[in-house]
Formats: structure tokens, C-alpha cells, sequence
């Protein structure tokens, strides 16, 4: 019989940490890099895009978390995403329409946010629903 | 659908968290069974009336629309 204690409540986030504070260390480290002029090229970009590797290691990690939640918690994160797919979709449709009509330009960077917020949105109203 | 988990748990003396570890869920899930909340699959339900040594149809009773 498998026994709730720290240690399993910890390890399947260790993944995770790892993965983030290897993102935050890359990120931080390519930014300083590219801030020293690095000329525009192969080396730049490959500089640039360097934390995505981490943030590769991030996404697996986020799998196998969710890979480890039990069939309540699963279906909630499935609506938690559903929520935060539709809701994204529903702004960033939206805003992409208004910029024709003269908002301005909004970097990429925007997306992921809005997303995350609108997943937070939708983990506590199925934390409320389920308690 | 209506159950009688909370019952059967309360009979035995076991926390809700006890009951988490036997079906190797977490105590929100017992929570969320108990009230009714969320409704088992089928393989958990087997697994709960198994904890038990219950029939499935003798510790979950489907609702009066179902």
C-alpha cells in the first residue's frame, strides 16, 4: 500500500525545479551574452534561443507531473487547460482583430501569460467545484 | 451519484488521508467522493469496493434522474 510522506509528495516536482532553475540559469547567462554585442547571425540566434532548451527539459517535467496526479486532479487540470486554450484563443483572436483597426502591436511574449492566468482561473474553480 | 464511502470509512476508523493511501489517490479526491462530488471510474470504484469487500452496486447508488 503506497504511503503518502514528504519524500513523495516532493520527488515528482524535483523535475520541475531542476528544469526551471536550469531555464532561469541559461536564460540569465544568454542574456548577458547577447548584452556584450554579439553580432547579428547564427551565433546570436543560436545564443538566443538557448533557454528553450531547458524549457524543453520544463515541458517533459510538466508531463510527468501531470502523468502522476490521480484521475480527479487530471480531469480538473483538463478543464483547467481547456479553459485557458479557449479563453487565450478568445483574446488573442480579439485583440488581433483590433489591432487592424489601429491598437497597437503587442509582442509574442503576451500570449503565455495570458495563458498561465487563465489556467490559474481555471485550477481554482475546479479546486472549488471538487472540494 | 450518491455513496456511502464516508460511512464505510467511518466504521473502519480510517482518515480520510488512510483512505487516499490504500487507493493511492489523493485525500482531495476522497473529499471530492464523499460529498458527491466526482463521481469514480470504473476501475477506481472497483478499487474502492475492493478496499471495502463490497460489491460496487452496494456502496454507490445511482441518482433518481440517473
Amino acid at each position: 500500500m503506497p504511503h503518502t510522506t514528504r519524500l513523495s509528495i516532493v520527488r515528482p516536482w524535483l523535475p520541475f525545479v531542476l528544469s526551471m532553475l536550469g531555464y532561469i540559469v541559461v536564460l540569465i547567462i544568454s542574456l548577458r551574452v547577447l548584452a556584450q554585442g554579439i553580432p547579428d547571425g547564427a551565433m546570436r540566434v543560436t545564443i538566443s534561443l538557448a533557454p528553450m532548451v531547458p524549457a524543453l527539459f520544463l515541458g517533459w517535467s510538466i508531463l510527468s507531473l501531470i502523468r502522476s496526479l490521480d484521475e480527479m486532479h487530471r480531469r480538473l487540470q483538463l478543464e483547467a487547460f481547456a479553459l485557458a486554450f479557449a479563453g487565450t484563443a478568445l483574446v488573442t483572436f480579439s485583440y488581433g482583430f483590433l489591432e487592424n483597426a489601429g491598437f497597437p502591436k503587442l509582442t509574442a511574449f503576451t500570449v503565455w501569460p495570458l495563458m498561465c492566468g487563465f489556467w490559474i482561473v481555471g485550477v481554482v474553480m475546479g479546486r472549488l467545484r471538487y472540494r | 451519484m450518491n455513496n456511502i464511502i464516508q460511512e464505510l470509512r467511518a466504521k473502519r476508523n480510517w482518515s480520510q488521508m488512510e483512505l487516499a493511501n490504500r487507493l493511492d489517490v489523493s485525500r482531495q479526491t476522497i473529499n471530492a467522493l464523499e460529498r458527491g462530488r466526482y463521481d469514480p471510474s470504473l476501475p477506481l470504484a472497483f478499487k474502492i469496493a475492493r478496499v471495502f469487500g463490497l460489491a460496487i452496486e452496494e456502496i454507490f447508488v445511482p441518482d433518481a434522474t440517473e
